[in-house]
């Protein structure tokens, strides 16, 4: 038999019973298995521990309070984080000087190489800004009376930005009033930049201003740096454009295929596609009669069904180009609709090489482009299938 | 987890589950799913399909978005627009607003056109929606044969009509079966409907519909002189319930009111026809809406929304 290791540390001794039933209040931390084993050589059964765990019955009262850094603490972490920079550099033989966080990431993960799934628990390196949370300093000086003047309203940054803002539009409505006065107001054109960028979001904004805000605050906010805008006065774009942002043209995310040329001197375009479990790949001949062949085989002949031709019609329907393109295609897996979809998304892509950037932000805009995310669902346990339940019985 | 069972007792541990939620709770069968289902919106139960592909990001709430908790796609995806002539229209026609709809359509991620949708002329998005409205156990080719079946009765049945007619009566004849259709579902939209309000405790279906048994819930406090005890009441509805109504109670009469010996085509054709003429089973059954909303005008004013 052997001897269970006893866990020195009175409390954390479980007792089991045989009903299984385990004390609740215990299960702190991660709770690893514990076995019981019954010993019946005394006699008498008591149950011991095989496996124990490092659990303790009073709550972490310290550390549930938010931890705050000190400012020094976080000048020490800087220090740190740059030398420990410099020596990693050395250590992967680069310039310490001109060593970016990117080549930072390549060189944790080169030396520390994880399996984990979760990208948060693999080990990081970065600038300290960026690990701990912003705080505040001390808002008050020695004699108790805060700094700022709106302390006690209990959002001081927020308020004080609201002031700022409204006081900026009342200012630009008396220079508008004034030049109205004068006669010399004119309609000025809306700001172009208006497509390009989106306002800051919400989260955002409270990072900016260290500061925890309300969905009504931030509506507030944003309604008031609406306001703004529409006066169109020029010294005030400075203030609204801080809480801007600006937002990519997704056209340019698009890998265009090159155009390859065969023996004979035509010119082709491959391209890939996938859709659920099928995988296509599509070979579009710049000049043809509009045969296309799947798996060596006619499409008529292949896909039965009337809407899968649609579907394989639809790019060269899309850009007016039915007859005008020979295609060869190769799909494995999937099931009929699926193997119709993910050659229509490898013809799409092929034919991006053939067609303007203009249409091919069209076809982009018509879904073709884009490869569908949905596939099928797992049946979870304690249901009968994805999302139906079984019957509910009443007793 | 070992546990000893040669002497005939097991002291059964629950499994830990692999959550990342930080939370231990027991995977019993059936208890602990609708809470690892009711996920904050925007992740996927990443216990269970860790290696499961996704598009969904970690998209804090923007104004115009609703995050849907069942879509693969992340909220800002938009719908695709299929239709060609939409982006062949020269610059010059194009309105102050659609060029800005345009411009802002460049910024925007769009999802992928469904299996269903192309940009052909003869396609009708109301067409596709009621063959998937027909459709059974996913059986899309079947419903598209029946509804192609349909139009082509109604076509022959008019165009029957059409040759035995005099010369006046051919000019009143209509032989499209897309406008027939489109014309027979616009008859059977009602356009009022009825809501049930919960009152005393309990909602009430309509007249007399407590049962005897129960003893009568205690009533709040009314004015003395009218104390209506259905509250079901007329509501307007808007224009999505009212053509998926027309097509349900299409469907619904087609299906169960016919003799077992015909089939779907025939019957539908059928019914399509007399609904174009303002007759029938599913007109009457819109009658019997607005007659049973009328009846019921007196309690409109329960209605807050």
């Amino acid at each position: 038999m052997a001897t269970p290791c006893v866990f020195c540390g009175a409390a954390a001794f479980y007792r089991l019973f045989l009903g299984g039933r385990v004390s609740l209040t215990r299960r702190q931390g991660v709770w690893k298995a514990a076995a019981a084993e019954l010993q019946t050589d005394t006699g008498f059964q008591i149950l011991r521990l095989r496996h124990t765990t490092g659990v303790t019955t009073k709550k972490n009262v310290a550390a549930l309070r938010r931890e705050t850094y000190t400012v020094d603490f976080i000048k020490k972490q800087i220090e740190e984080f740059n030398i420990g920079k410099r020596h990693l550099a050395n250590m992967m033989g680069e310039d310490p000087e001109t060593f970016t966080q990117e080549d930072i990431d390549r060189a944790i993960a080169y030396l520390f190489p994880s399996g984990l799934f979760e990208k948060q628990a693999r080990p990081v390196m970065k600038h300290p800004e960026q690990i701990f949370p912003k705080q505040r300093a001390i808002q008050w000086g020695e004699d108790g009376r805060p700094f700022h003047f709106l302390f006690y309203t209990g959002k001081q940054s927020y308020y004080s930005l609201m002031h700022e803002a409204y006081g900026k539009l009342l200012e630009a409505e008396k220079r508008q009033s004034q030049l109205q006065a004068k006669g010399l107001f004119s309609e000025k054109t809306e700001t172009k930049d208006l497509i390009g960028s989106r306002w800051l979001i919400k989260e955002e904004l409270e990072e900016m201003l260290v500061e925890k805000l309300s969905d009504q605050d931030y509506a507030q906010f944003i309604r008031l740096l609406e306001r703004l805008l529409t006066l169109h006065c020029g010294a005030e774009e400075e203030f609204v454009q801080r809480f801007r942002r600006s937002v990519t043209i997704q056209s340019k995310k698009h890998l265009i295929e090159p155009v390859q040329y065969d023996e004979q001197g035509m010119a082709f375009s491959t391209s890939e596609g996938k859709r659920k479990s099928a995988k296509a790949e599509a070979v579009v001949y710049e000049h043809g009669s509009g045969r296309i062949k799947v798996n060596g085989i006619d499409y008529l002949l292949y896909f039965p069904v009337t809407q899968d031709r649609e579907q394989l019609m639809f790019p060269f329907h899309f850009l007016d180009r039915l007859g005008k393109h020979d295609t060869t295609c190769t799909v494995l897996g999937g099931g009929r609709s699926s193997q119709a979809g993910a050659i229509r998304l490898a013809v799409a892509r092929a034919l991006c090489s053939f067609v303007t950037e203009e249409e091919v932000e069209w076809m982009r805009q018509a879904g073709l482009l884009t490869a569908d995310p949905r596939v099928r669902e797992r049946k979870k346990p304690g249901q009968e299938g994805a999302r139906r339940k079984f019957t509910w019985k009443k007793r | 987890m070992q546990c000893r069972t040669d002497l005939g007792l097991c002291v059964a541990f629950p499994p830990s589950p692999v959550t990342r939620s930080g939370t231990q709770k027991a995977a019993f069968v059936g208890s602990s799913w609708p809470a690892k289902m009711a996920a904050p919106a925007g992740k996927v139960a990443r216990g269970w399909s860790v290696l499961a592909l996704t598009l969904r990001t970690a998209v804090p709430r923007l104004p115009g978005l609703t995050q849907v908790r069942w879509s693969r796609y992340s909220p800002e995806y938009r719908d695709p627009q299929t239709d060609k002539e939409y982006y062949r229209k020269p610059l010059a026609e194009l309105t102050e607003e659609e060029k800005c709809e345009q411009e802002l359509r460049k910024t925007q991620l769009i999802k992928a056109a469904p299996a269903a949708k192309t940009s052909s002329v003869f396609e009708d998005p109301v067409i596709s929606k009621f063959i998937n409205m027909m459709m059974k156990g996913g059986n899309k080719v079947l419903a598209r044969s029946l509804m192609t079946q349909t139009l082509e009765a109604v076509k022959r049945k008019q165009f029957e009509k059409y040759h035995a007619a005099s010369a006046e009566e051919q000019a009143t004849i209509e032989r499209n079966p897309y406008t027939i259709f489109h014309q027979a579902l616009k008859n059977c939209e009602p356009v009022i409907g009825l809501v049930p309000i919960l009152r005393g405790g309990h909602f009430y279906q309509g007249p007399g519909s407590l049962r005897i048994h129960q003893p009568p819930p205690p009533r709040p406090a009314t004015p003395l002189p009218f104390r209506p005890r259905c509250c079901v009441v007329p509501v307007p509805l808007p224009a999505r319930r009212r053509r998926f109504l027309a097509m349900k109670w299409m469907l619904t009469e087609c299906r169960e009111k016919k003799h077992r010996r015909t089939l779907m085509p025939e019957k539908l054709s059928h019914e399509l026809l007399e609904a174009f003429h303002n007759q029938g089973p599913v007109i009457k059954k819109k009658h019997d809406m607005h007659k049973m909303a009328e009846a019921n005008r007196a309690l409109a004013h329960y209605r807050w929304w």
